[in-house]
């Protein structure tokens, strides 16, 4: 009886299985084999692909380009979900309380999760085009500025800052924010309302409430927000390849645009596959601090 | 039991499709065929189904054909050239770079025994469109599109600014650009004088590239042959247009620009290099801007006038279950009459020059400049299969980082060539060592 219950789980789960392994596990295993191999396209129908161990790590970490891209991912990552989580917090305490006109709230703030990534990149290209932006007509008729923003093509920098990326940054946070408050809302009406009641008698004040209730409360939720957010945002690329491409001066490139790059444009399958296997590291570290964190909690 | 009566069934049932197969193949051959759409998607579709029929008619030969969408027509022709299913024949572009991919194996076939079949070619169809099919003294087949890029002018800014003709050369394009550029006083450019071309940097340059003398790499692909004077003197133009004459955008090539909507705007003036389907599109989308825009020969630059001009072809590819009937179908569709049939539907500017002289192209002034600017077009693609690396739209491409660094960047222009060509020559390597 237990086999045969083992067995029926098994036959469920085999198409969901069958479909992660053929999509998600065998090109991922086969990218990485390809990491390790010579797989430039012009050469390969000559060559082949010969073993060439970690060259093509070499190579990707001897372009400075490659290096760029890692600190903008690495930048735009900790600002996007930085910005995310903590309007995400904000929101989501607004849309908890109790007021006319929540529902249509509620709506507003979801809106932008149903817009797919590049058609939000299409939109946010027209409101931010140096010339024909809207912001730049709002913000001048404000008296904010005298010229034109250039948000998406101005080149100059501040350490690491650029408008570009945080133009891109924004627009990401837009984009992704409602999946922040929707996480964080249904973690927030699951907290006991005793508590809340327990700390107004020890005469809690609102921080406080939050600081010591809510946020203790919301940590589990908040973990895995975190890591959903940061393996996102680290293998992100549409909007920043519909945006700018990576440019202004290779100021919004992103590991993940650089791969697309290497081998849609320069036909470096192998490069590609090297830098797709630095992001996989990346995440995947991310990904076993994450687990271990909640091994040691069930534990 | 159960077996036996589907072993009953499957005999006959064998037999009846064998006999069925073998009718058809009595009756004529079936060959597939893969276009990319040109102009109006239905007006497209409905034209090769009469095509298909005629010819079906014709020669008894059935071609099963499919239209590629171009949003995903690159990522095809790269499957195919790696394997990938593939039609027997098809509207394929980029002949040097899939042809180099795919090898012996994959990909375009040579058609060099079949060439007899077009006897005129040469004097049919235009230079810069016959260099698109050929590659390693191969023939690959016939050009039945091409992307021709005359310079686009507003006639009402110019009126306004009191010019009478759009610039004839490259001095006169740094003339007019400065009387039509307006700046206002907040330091906005509410109007570009001049644009060179679009927000592709390899694209916008080579056409001054060519009416400064120069050529990307020598004949046979092997060497890089951008570190002369004729480069220096074109990335000097645009990088002077920008920073000295302040006449075009430094924003030309990011992926944000949009020169089409640009020019329709009113905020660029002039463009020097517009694609050839602009003229349609306004046709079909601004009309209310008629009267107010024209086509003119691309400026002349030190050494001649020559204008950026690219072209699909109809191939074989390798591997097709009939290269015979396959030529046939090339023979019906390179004829004048559907050529003809083709250009009128599309809206495209046709390599054949009889077309081009044609009724249709000679009713509109700007049609004419069109067919006359064919006549100083050049090939945009180069005889390596890594051309279309070193001329990708993408930061890190070879000329990409050449043209942006030192026409928008301002870097120095002989350290960016010296540069560029070790580059480029290193790329042309990576294409032809043997390894």
């Amino acid at each position: 009886m237990t086999r045969q219950k083992y067995l029926f789980c098994y036959m469920m789960l085999a198409p969901a299985l069958i479909i992660t392994g053929a999509l998600g596990i065998y090109p991922m295993i086969y990218s990485l084999w390809m990491s390790f191999v010579e797989f430039d396209l012009l050469r390969i129908a000559q060559f082949g692909t010969p073993f060439v161990g970690l060259d093509n790590y070499v190579a990707v970490f001897g372009d400075p380009r490659f290096i760029q891209t890692v600190v903008n991912t690495i930048l735009f990552t900790v600002l996007a979900v930085a910005a995310t989580v903590g309007f995400g917090l904000l929101l989501s305490q607004v849309l908890n309380a109790t007021y006319p006109g929540r529902a249509v709230v509620r709506m507003m703030v979801c809106v932008p999760w149903f817009v797919p990534p590049a058609v939000a990149s299409a939109i946010w290209m027209w409101l931010l085009h140096t010339d024909r932006s809207p912001v730049n007509f709002l913000l001048q008729d404000m008296g904010l500025i005298t010229s034109n923003l250039r948000f998406l093509t101005d080149s100059s920098t501040w350490g690491p800052f650029s408008l570009p990326m945080l133009s891109i940054t924004a627009v990401r946070v837009w984009n992704g924010l409602p999946f922040a408050v929707i996480f964080i809302l249904a973690a927030l009406q699951s907290i006991p309302r005793s508590l809340y009641e327990a700390a107004e008698v020890d005469g809690a004040t609102l921080f406080q409430k939050f600081w010591y209730v809510t946020l203790p409360s919301l940590r589990p939720i908040l973990a895995i927000l975190l890591t959903l957010l940061v393996i996102g945002g680290l293998g992100s690329f549409e909007i920043n390849y519909i945006m700018t491409g990576g440019g202004p001066q290779n100021l919004t490139n992103i590991m993940a645009v650089y791969s697309y790059q290497q081998a849609f444009s320069f036909y470096r399958f192998d490069l590609a596959s090297a830098a797709s296997g630095v992001i996989l590291i990346m995440t995947g570290f991310v990904s076993v601090f994450y687990l271990r964190s909640q091994f040691k909690r069930t534990l | 039991m159960t077996w036996k009566v589907n072993r009953r069934l499957l005999g006959p049932s064998m037999a009846i499709l064998a006999a069925a197969a073998s009718m058809s193949s009595a009756q004529g051959q079936d060959i597939t065929f893969w276009t990319q759409p040109q102009g109006d998607l239905l007006a497209y579709q409905d034209l090769y189904d009469q095509l298909t029929s005629e010819f079906r008619e014709q020669t008894g030969i059935s071609v099963n054909y499919e239209v590629i969408n171009w949003s995903v027509a690159f990522n095809t022709w790269l499957t195919v050239a790696q394997g990938g299913a593939a039609p027997d024949c098809a509207d394929m572009y980029w002949l040097h770079s899939f042809s180099g991919i795919g090898g012996e194996q994959y990909g375009p076939l040579p058609i060099t025994e079949y060439r007899d079949q077009w006897p005129n070619l040469e004097e049919d169809f235009y230079t810069g469109a016959l260099a698109d099919v050929h590659y390693q003294d191969e023939f690959y087949g016939i050009p039945w599109r091409v992307d021709i890029r005359p310079m686009m002018y507003r006639t009402d800014f110019l009126a306004e600014a009191g010019i009478d003709a759009p610039p004839a050369n490259w001095d006169e394009i740094v003339e007019q650009g400065l009387a039509l550029t307006v700046r206002e006083d907040n330091g906005n450019v509410s109007r570009w004088g001049f644009a060179p071309g679009n927000n592709n940097p390899g694209q916008t340059l080579l056409p001054y590239y060519w009416q400064a003398g120069g050529s990307m790499m020598s004949a046979d692909g092997t060497t890089a042959t951008i570190d002369n004077e004729a480069m220096r003197t074109a990335l000097k133009f645009l990088q002077d247009l920008v920073h000295v004459h302040k006449i075009s955008s430094p924003e030309m090539f990011e992926k944000s620009a949009d020169p089409l909507t640009d020019f329709v705007s009113g905020q660029v003036a002039i463009n020097g290099s517009s694609g050839n389907a602009w003229p349609v599109q306004f046709d079909r989308d601004y009309p209310e801007l008629d009267g107010t825009w024209a086509l003119a020969l691309n400026p002349e630059g030190p050494e001649n006038r020559d204008s950026f001009s690219g072209a699909g072809y109809w191939g074989v590819l390798r591997g097709a279950s009939d290269v015979d009937a396959c030529i046939e179908w090339l023979k019906f569709l390179s004829s004048e009459e559907t050529m003809q049939r083709i250009s009128e539907t599309t809206g495209a500017a046709s390599p054949r020059r009889a077309v081009m002289s044609s009724g249709f192209w000679t009713d509109r002034p700007w049609k004419e400049v069109m067919a006359e600017t064919l006549n100083h077009g050049h090939t945009s693609q180069h005889p390596s299969s890594v051309w279309t690396a070193l001329a990708s739209p993408e930061p890190g491409a070879v000329i990409y980082d050449l043209v942006y660094n030192t026409v928008i960047g301002g870097a120095d222009i002989d350290a960016a060539v010296t540069e560029a060509q070790a580059r480029m020559q290193a790329e042309l390597d990576r294409a032809t060592a043997s390894n």
